[in-house]
């Protein structure tokens, strides 16, 4: 295995975050040919969380926009400082140059910076995080073309503002909505899959330490079980970790009926999920 | 850097051009980076080539699956012979008239030809396109099948671009503070007129449900390519198809290729051409996916003869339901277009009082007129 990639396997171990072969390659592409890298796959699997361990890697701050339905320009790159702006007009209410005035007001100075424009005026690169892309509009999806592709965003005042250091950019999706090829093809993509069991397991160790091995492998297999099992919303790592914790915290040594009833809540989010596994016994998932 | 050999190249486009021909979405650019990534020599170790190449060439869930095996076919020593004898296979292919045609529903549809034989397109006279506008899809003779697809084609696309073009009309939206500014510069700061955004149309979340039984086939084929044109105009579009039970074809809709999408549902739905019971899938609907694709903001579509087979009781209750928990339901009976209809049959005669809409769709013609239904434009 190239040295670069099995370094940086071992010091996101040490942050916590197991990385495999593949997602480690991404990760080394994303740092070497400065390509976007686009993880998709179902919630809870880590998309997020690489983004914040490559950052702690990289001892480099995180940038993070987190995307919704309405998305647009005035929180996403920039806004103007309208106060200033009228404050501005006020001061010089008498100025007779209303172009001059007027091409004042809109520069750079009474620009508010918001999380796509800090990212690449930043002096250092630093991590930028679209998170959950596929909440955001097609038109938004537009707006980050420019970004994605030439690492600069163009104001209609003040033109094609360029980056002074090219940042990380990581695109998480849930696959809500289809993205665009047009976006796809400006990324790296990798397809983030549920960890096989082995690795679950190092992962619920390496977050929680105190944990029975015995107990954790019980986790993983009830877990890997469940996602086999029809659900409307099958179970992340994020959800085996919250039900390893809820365990640990009360004291559990392994996994019982009683227990299941009880806590299914940390793993299951949906009505009917929880039905299906209220109606089992532990032996079916085991 | 490495000195990339132009053999090596060579292989990285022949590799290029094998994973588009398997459909994956590749340019220049995509090749350009594969370059870069030999020269920066992790080409030297295969599994680091392997991931790079993945990273760089997959865009989606179904390239990325289906790569692995892609790579370790062609970059194996086995392969290298191969590759000779199927550029020579393709060169004959393409010299060979395009014969390809997409087995689907049972019958034969040949693929359009976009560009060739235009001028024989043209000397066709109007009638026969207003004809097909509104012969049923189950009366067309073989012989027009084609044209009819390529009639539909183009209808289609013209439909995608008025909608395109509708849903960018706006009345006034929030104020526009950046141009109020601008108004406001030369009285002295005060804002006395106020700048509207545009406001855009909201999209609509769309759930369709199909009848694939023996006597909807067609239809619900043609409904499926008129859905398949506008899907970008939906905020969300969910696509179920049942005759004796209920499939949830959505994934497959994920891929850009339209006939290939169209060959996998006809390969997925088990069901396809079979009995019908209505009210058993619509329950079955309900129970599985209503939490989840039911709300306020759904336009439902049914498209179904309401020929039931099974329980009408059971098909009024789950109706019901779905009128309820939903926007707009909106039922499609091709047999509507038929001369001397009345919905008198059982399963109809139960549903009518809860639909907001009640249409044919039986032609091209009745299909264009459920964009307005549809797309709130």
């Amino acid at each position: 295995m190239n040295t670069e990639i099995a370094r940086l396997i071992e010091d996101f171990y040490e942050h916590d975050y197991i990385l495999n072969d593949e997602l480690a390659t991404a990760v080394f592409l994303l740092k070497n040919l400065e390509k976007p890298l686009l993880l998709e796959g179902n919630p809870g699997v880590g998309k997020t969380m690489l983004a914040k361990t490559l950052a702690e890697h990289l001892h480099t701050s995180l940038i993070r926009l987190q995307c919704y339905e309405g998305l647009d320009v005035s929180t996403t790159i920039y806004e103007w400082n309208y106060q200033k702006q009228l404050l501005h007009i006020k001061l010089f209410e008498q100025e007779k140059d209303k172009k001059q005035l007027g091409n004042q007001i809109f520069g750079m100075d009474y620009v508010l910076k918001r999380p796509l424009l800090q990212a690449i005026s930043a002096q250092k690169p630093v991590v930028l995080l679209i998170d959950e892309i596929d909440r955001a509009d097609e038109e938004f999806e537009a707006y980050l073309l420019e970004l994605l592709s030439d690492f600069q965003i163009s104001i209609p005042e003040l033109g094609t503002i360029k980056a002074v250091s090219k940042p990380l950019v990581i695109l998480t999706s849930n696959r809500t909505r289809e993205l665009s090829d047009a976006l796809r093809r400006r990324c790296l993509y990798h397809w983030v899959d549920f960890p096989s069991k082995t690795k679950e397991i190092d992962i619920i160790a390496k977050k929680l330490p105190h944990i029975d091995q015995q107990l954790a492998a019980q986790i993983v297999t009830f877990i890997h079980n469940l996602r086999k099992s029809n659900l409307h919303k099958p179970p992340g790592i994020a959800e085996s970790l919250d039900w390893a914790k809820t365990l640990l915290l009360m004291n559990q040594t392994h996994i019982t009926d009683a227990i299941v009833k009880t806590t299914i809540g940390s793993v299951l989010k949906h009505k009917d999920d929880v039905a299906f596994v209220r109606n089992k016994t532990v032996q079916e998932f085991l | 850097m490495q000195e990339v050999t132009k053999t090596f190249k060579e292989r990285i486009i022949d590799f290029t051009i094998y994973c588009r021909e398997r459909h994956f979405v590749l340019g220049p650019q995509e090749t350009y980076d594969a370059f870069e990534v030999a020269k920066r020599g992790y080409a030297l170790d295969r599994r680091l080539f392997h991931h790079s190449l993945k990273a760089i060439f997959c865009t989606r869930r179904e390239h990325f699956e289906r790569f692995d095996e892609m790579f370790n076919r062609f970059w194996s020593r086995y392969y290298e012979s191969k590759l000779e004898q199927r550029k020579k296979q393709l060169q004959q292919l393409k010299k060979e008239p395009d014969t390809a045609t997409v087995i689907f529903l049972g019958a034969k549809f040949n693929i359009p030809k976009k560009e060739s034989n235009i001028e024989a397109k043209e000397t066709k006279g109007a009638n026969e396109n207003s004809r097909l506008r509104v012969t049923d899809f189950s009366k067309v003779a073989i012989t027009d099948k084609e044209r009819l697809e390529e009639l539909a084609e183009a209808l289609f696309h013209q439909m995608s671009m008025r909608v395109k073009r509708r849903l960018k009309t706006a009345n006034k939206g929030k104020i526009a503070i950046r141009k109020t500014i601008r108004h406001g510069i030369e009285k002295g700061g005060l804002l006395l007129k106020l700048a509207h955004k545009k406001k855009r149309k909201e999209k609509r979340k769309v759930v369709f449900i199909l009848d694939v039984s023996g006597s909807m086939d067609t239809y619900s084929y043609y409904l499926l390519r008129y859905v398949m044109v506008l899907k970008k105009y939906f905020k969300s579009l969910e696509f179920f198809t049942f005759s004796t039970h209920l499939t949830h074809i959505t994934p497959l809709l994920r891929q850009n290729n339209e006939q290939l999408i169209l060959k996998q549902i006809g390969s997925n739905v088990h069901s396809w051409s079979s009995g019908t019971k209505i009210g058993e899938s619509l329950t079955e609907f309900l129970n599985t996916y209503g939490s989840k694709f039911l709300s306020q903001k759904h336009v439902v579509v049914i498209l179904s003869d309401g020929l039931e087979t099974g329980n009408v009781t059971e098909l009024k209750e789950a109706v019901r339901t779905i009128k309820n928990k939903c926007k707009t339901l909106v039922w499609l009976n091709p047999l509507k277009g038929m001369e001397g209809y009345q919905p008198i049959q059982k399963g109809i005669v139960n549903v009518m009082p809860h639909l907001d809409a009640f249409e044919s769709a039986h032609n091209l013609d009745s299909l264009l007129k459920l964009e307005k239904l549809l797309m709130n434009v």
